[in-house]
């Protein structure tokens, strides 16, 4: 129940919207540096050469030594900001769950799908960014065997589609919700990300089969 | 030939002792431009007197008859049996109090609101009935005028996964009644001082951009774009007061 006396006087905080700034800013950072990431793995559909050419020139700038974890740590501090919002409460979670039943509204189940996915990519992308990182330098032959091996496929098979459903919905609603994107454009953009999804899981899958064949 | 409607009709009345909330179903031949505040009516004169909803104006004008049909907010004077399937579910608006069985009370969670918001034009300047009115720009009077269109039926907040999971969300039709004082140029009350009342998760920073309210309200408000505007606006003065800070 919303309260109907005053029994404190909190002083104005900024806090709220510096956490909202942040969670919106880690999260546009992460949705750039994912679309930077498909086209530095994609690149081995053209030829192994250029995927290493371009994974030196991170580390000879030390952009992976020190982006890596940066990024890591991005990651991990988006996580803590937009969970401000998941609930992690099962009365809360059954709440959601039956409101979003119940609507049967595309945004409302997208949302349900981008918190689903976020715990997904924690884990996942927590395991695959240790594993890359603690492996350098990052070379299309090392990469190719890890696909080749069943369990480590089978972890991109489920952690691709989260990450491009994960990133193609917050772009979406970073537009909308920050009034980026009017509501006269939301049908067009909520089609446009929709294509995006589509491309970036095409470009995906096509560079996952090239690594399955690497060798 | 006059389709036969089934209706699964939420029935509870917290009032009474050992009740306990449950469906129950009706039957109704559809009529020609039957809407569902018709149909209703007709079950209450026709089949069960002690089914209790709300309605006032019949015109989509007073808000009182929202509630969830088929899953979605909306109000059941301005919905046409026509438009729905055979058979139509109908449950009170989530989020307000209910007082039984289609009926939910959201002049108590308007009030909270209107309170919250300080829902009136500050200025400093007296009135004075003799003199003429201050004039005022026809656009700027057609924007007010915009946002003054809600009629407090509650369909956002109850569309509203955010209402859901806090009941001190201010909700759509909260923040939409504060962008209308924004944009009026009698309030004289500054970003900062509306910061003061909205810049937090009880207010826009709270709203997760699912966007139903702006879907599901019945008067077509532009709610996303306020929403949107709202938080750009406080963010950027959350952003002014760090720097302006010693």
């Amino acid at each position: 129940m919303m309260k109907t006396y005053t029994s404190s006087v909190p002083g104005v905080s900024r806090l709220d919207a510096g956490l909202d700034w942040l969670q919106m800013l880690t999260g546009a950072s992460l949705i750039l540096f994912m679309w930077c990431h498909m086209m530095l793995v994609s690149s081995v559909v053209i030829s192994p050469n250029l995927m290493n050419a371009i994974a030196h020139f991170f580390e000879a700038t030390f952009m992976a030594q020190v982006g890596g974890p940066l990024i890591f740590l991005t990651f991990l501090v988006h996580f803590a900001l937009a969970a401000r919002k998941i609930p992690f409460r099962v009365e809360g979670q059954s709440t959601i769950w039956q409101h979003a039943k119940m609507m049967k509204h595309r945004d409302t189940w997208l949302w349900v799908v981008q918190a689903v996915t976020a715990m997904i990519i924690l884990i996942l992308g927590s395991i695959h960014m240790w594993t890359v990182l603690n492996d350098l330098p990052i070379t299309a032959a090392k990469s190719a065997a890890r696909m080749q091996h069943f369990w480590w496929f089978l972890f991109y098979m489920v952690l691709l589609p989260c990450v491009e459903l994960h990133v193609s919905v917050g772009f979406y609603r970073i537009g909308v919700k920050w009034g980026f994107v009017k509501a006269d454009q939301r049908k067009g953009f909520k089609r446009f990300e929709s294509t995006l999804f589509t491309i970036f899981m095409v470009i995906g899958i096509i560079t996952l089969i090239r690594f399955l064949m690497f060798g | 030939m006059d389709r036969q409607l089934t209706f699964e009709i939420f029935r509870y009345n917290p009032e009474r002792k050992g009740e306990t909330p449950h469906m129950q179903q009706y039957t109704l031949e559809e009529k020609p431009n039957m809407t569902l505040f018709i149909a209703l009516n007709r079950l209450r004169e026709e089949q069960d007197p002690s089914l209790v909803f709300d309605f006032c104006c019949r015109a989509g004008i007073c808000g009182a008859c929202a509630m969830v049909i088929n899953g979605r907010p909306n109000l059941a004077c301005q919905t046409k049996t026509k438009d729905l399937p055979d058979k139509i579910t109908l449950h009170p608006l989530p989020t307000f109090k209910l007082i039984g069985d289609l009926s939910v009370d959201t002049g108590v969670w308007f009030r909270e609101m209107y309170t919250r918001t300080e829902s009136w034009i500050h200025t400093s300047k007296t009135f004075d009935p003799t003199k003429e009115e201050e004039r005022m720009d026809n656009s700027v009077a057609e924007d007010i005028y915009e946002l003054e269109r809600c009629i407090e039926c509650g369909c956002c907040v109850a569309a509203c996964g955010t209402a859901r999971l806090r009941s001190d969300f201010l909700g759509a039709a909260g923040l939409n009644r504060v962008a209308r004082f924004v944009v009026d140029p009698r309030d004289e009350r500054t970003d900062r001082e509306y910061y003061e009342v909205i810049g937090n998760d009880e207010g826009i920073f709270g709203c997760m951009g699912l966007l139903a309210c702006e879907d599901v309200c019945p008067k077509n408000l532009p709610l996303q774009n306020q929403l949107g505007f709202l938080r750009r606006k406080m963010g950027i003065t959350a952003l002014k007061d760090l720097f302006k800070k010693k």
